[in-house]
């Protein structure tokens, strides 16, 4: 007995329409996480690196507190920790209004807000200290000096490490199933139950997430290169 | 860099030409020559198959395959084996039967026509319905007052299926396996759980407050569990079933029922008189 493969069941029926909504719902769920781990991450990133101590091991305590633990404890704690801590008016609300999504996007968010916060932090050191000082010399307070100079720069110098951790954001987004979320590999599986066809509906969701991923790197190829410092990087430019 | 391009695309088509021959040899043979029985399981459904107090991991099931099944495929392989156990969740356990990770699956598994379609079914050793377990006072008393509320059941699952198809104006929240969904009922996050009525009982039985729960609703689907095997192992099939029949017409079935089921069971669920007769009709009594 050897398996026969069924192509047909991932466009017959209903998976067509779940693999659409699953990639959707995907999309929604990497985008709002992105926005939330970016903006964590250039704060905490960017308050590493400052002298005023408080602040400073407020933003350690918060990478090391949220990249130590793994992201499926996360989805469970922002699931099944938080909402007991709640009203329970609140609660109701949320369990109708999709608690499950808003807890995925938060756990994510806020874990690879921790990531992206390194590679920030790694962007802002490689700036010589020089910079720094000369834009206190012209007098620039610290924020100003953050918000002008450091970041702009900084952020340009770690798109390649930032388009890595984005896409681990995109394909994290999986562990959301766990808590029901019904996102691209949660259709998968239920094409997988409803036809027992397991390579078929597997190739289908691993060849979605190959184009998604690989339309996003090639954008940050470019991206990268367009917005590249000359004086600033070592690069091998090609012949000719 | 031709000369290993050429020898990739030698390596390709080797294993592509050679893989008819890897096609698997019948699961007697495979058992005959590891030694060894593999069965997919549950780890949360008591009392079929979970973890108890002590650690250990039993169940219903598990004797039946232990006590019933394991006998009759010595017999056929002419050795003794051993039994290994891994999990099996309902979104998993056809692929680990088609992947060879298991042959037996041994837990809490309908025998529906469609899935007859791409695996086999021994005879049926349990015959329950799809129920809802709610918090004692919920308004839910049946599966015609879901409409609006949030119901968990088990991706894979047929409970799943009836309700996402039959009854769409409920809100489905289908969760990975047991544990999880039964947390989301405890804390709220839903208002219902829905799968077969004897395993909500087994999870009433053991949370910590049974009280507190409800097992409610008229069955609104039959659900007779069997064992399933690859599709077309027929020699395999035929020394499952030989030891389910030997279990029911020598009676020691029922004494492991009773071990599980009767009222100083695990879970007291008396065996009646029709099931009873469903299932020795099966073996032609």
């Amino acid at each position: 007995m050897s398996y026969s493969f069924k192509w047909s069941v991932l466009w017959s029926g209903q998976s067509g329409h779940w693999l659409l909504q699953g990639l959707l719902t995907t999309l929604e769920l990497s985008a709002l996480a992105w926005l939330i781990a970016v903006a964590l991450g250039i704060l905490s990133g960017a308050l590493r690196t400052v002298r005023f101590t408080p602040l400073r091991w407020a933003a350690v305590s918060y990478v090391e507190f949220f990249r130590n633990v793994p992201l499926l404890v996360w989805m469970f704690f922002w699931y099944f920790g938080v909402p007991p801590l709640l009203p329970r008016a609140v609660q109701d609300w949320l369990f109708n209004h999709g608690a499950e999504f808003w807890a995925g996007t938060l756990a994510l968010g806020v874990y690879h807000g921790a990531r992206m916060s390194e590679v920030i932090r790694s962007g802002i050191q490689s700036i010589p200290r020089t910079q720094f000082e000369a834009s206190v010399a012209m007098g620039l307070t610290t924020f100003q000096a953050y918000r002008l100079i450091i970041l702009p720069v900084a952020l340009r110098l770690i798109v390649p490490p930032g388009t890595n951790e984005s896409l681990n954001l995109l394909k994290n987004s999986s562990v959301a199933l766990t808590i029901s979320v019904a996102e691209l590999t949660f259709q998968t599986r239920q094409i997988e139950t409803y036809t027992a066809r397991a390579i078929e509906a597997l190739t289908a969701g691993t060849l979605i997430y190959l184009v998604l991923c690989l339309s996003i790197a090639t954008i940050m190829a470019r991206v990268e290169r367009r917005f590249a410092i000359p004086g600033l990087i070592a690069r091998v430019e090609p012949a000719g | 860099m031709k000369r290993t391009l050429a020898l990739l695309l030698v390596a390709v088509v080797a294993v592509a030409l050679g893989a008819p021959a890897f096609a698997q040899p019948d699961t007697l043979e495979k058992i005959k020559s590891t030694g060894v029985l593999t069965i997919g399981t549950r780890t949360g459904s008591p009392p079929f198959a979970y973890v108890n107090k002590d650690n250990q991991w039993v169940g219903f099931t598990i004797d039946l395959v232990e006590m019933l099944v394991k006998p009759s495929v010595e017999k056929a392989v002419g050795k003794s084996i051993r039994i290994e156990k891994k999990e099996s969740t309902p979104p998993t356990r056809i692929p680990l039967l088609t992947s060879n990770a298991v042959d037996l699956i041994a837990g809490t598994m309908t025998d529906t026509a469609e899935r007859r379609q791409s695996v086999d079914f021994s005879l049926t050793f349990f015959y329950t319905g799809a129920q809802f377990l709610v918090k004692k006072g919920s308004p839910i008393h049946s599966v015609n007052d879901i409409g609006g509320k949030r119901i968990a059941s088990q991706q894979g699952s047929t409970n799943a299926k009836i309700i996402r198809e039959k009854y769409p104006q409920a809100q489905l929240r289908e969760f990975p396996d047991q544990p999880a969904a039964f947390q989301a009922l405890a804390q709220g996050q839903v208002d219902a759980y829905t799968n077969d009525g004897i395993q909500l009982a087994g999870l009433k039985a053991k949370a910590p407050n049974p009280n507190d729960w409800e097992v409610v609703g008229d069955f609104y689907s039959e659900e007779p569990y069997g064992m399933a095997m690859r599709k077309g192992d027929a020699k395999f099939k035929a020394a499952v079933d030989a030891g389910l029949k030997n279990g029911f017409e020598s009676g020691k079935y029922f004494e492991i029922y009773d071990k599980w089921f009767g009222a100083k069971g695990e879970v007291p669920y008396p065996l009646t008189p029709q099931v009873k007769a469903y299932l020795l009709k099966q073996v032609g009594k």
